[in-house]
């Protein structure tokens, strides 16, 4: 649902000059449909072993019973992650600006809560130049 | 447009319910809230990186098997980075 609705922006955020990129650890394979069935118009990156999510110190391990509780919803990381230590990223936004400083951040814990689009663009309206 | 907070609400409530389609077990929803207030209690947010640090610089392959570069991208204007766990 949040890459909907990154897709519903992507006109403006592309309009301000500006690009959107998504990270995961998904593996290309995964990327490539879910970007076709979704319509985007943005890439989406394989952030392989989360080693970039790591430098953004994003990344968490699964407790032992939520990572036994999603195998055994047939959600195997080591599958769709290659991810054997079944950790994950913090979801999070950045809003970066030319100088490569975060000029917008939102990140949370639970993950079942995620910025607006909306907000995402105001951050990108501030910048200047 | 609906907020993606609502939508996302909407489907938690679903979700949770233990009903149609899910059937998602009070088991399994009591896990799933430990976990999440476990890792909110860890402090693990605010270790992030935040507004003001310096954004690491990546290149990773995209979708279609090439090479993306965020300095590159940067050249062209700012950037918009989310981290997404997976469509699982």
């Amino acid at each position: 649902m949040e890459l909907e609705a990154l897709q519903e922006i992507d006109s403006n955020v592309r309009a301000l000059g500006a690009r959107t990129v998504v990270l995961t650890p998904e593996l290309e394979r995964y990327t490539r449909s879910l970007r076709k069935k979704l319509n985007l118009t943005f890439d989406i990156l394989t952030d392989r072993h989360l080693k970039v999510a790591e430098q953004f110190r994003l990344v968490f391990a699964l407790p032992d019973s939520l990572r036994d509780l999603y195998r055994s919803w047939g959600v195997t990381l080591d599958r769709f992650h290659d991810e054997s230590e079944y950790r994950l990223p913090m979801p999070a936004r950045y809003v970066v600006d030319r100088r490569g400083i975060i000029r917008g951040a939102d990140v949370n814990a639970d993950y079942t809560i995620r910025p607006e689009a909306a907000g995402t663009l105001q951050a990108l309206r501030g910048l200047s130049g | 447009m609906p907020r993606l907070q609502d939508r996302l609400d909407e489907f938690k409530k679903s979700f949770e319910s233990g009903g149609a389609p899910y059937h998602t077990s009070r088991e399994a929803v009591e896990i799933m809230h430990r976990a999440t207030a476990e890792l909110k209690a860890s402090g693990a947010e605010d270790r992030a990186l935040q507004i003001g640090d310096r954004a690491p610089g990546f290149t990773l392959f995209n979708q279609d098997g090439t090479q993306v570069s965020s300095a590159d991208l940067l050249r062209q204007g700012p950037l918009v980075v989310s981290f997404f766990r997976g469509h699982w």
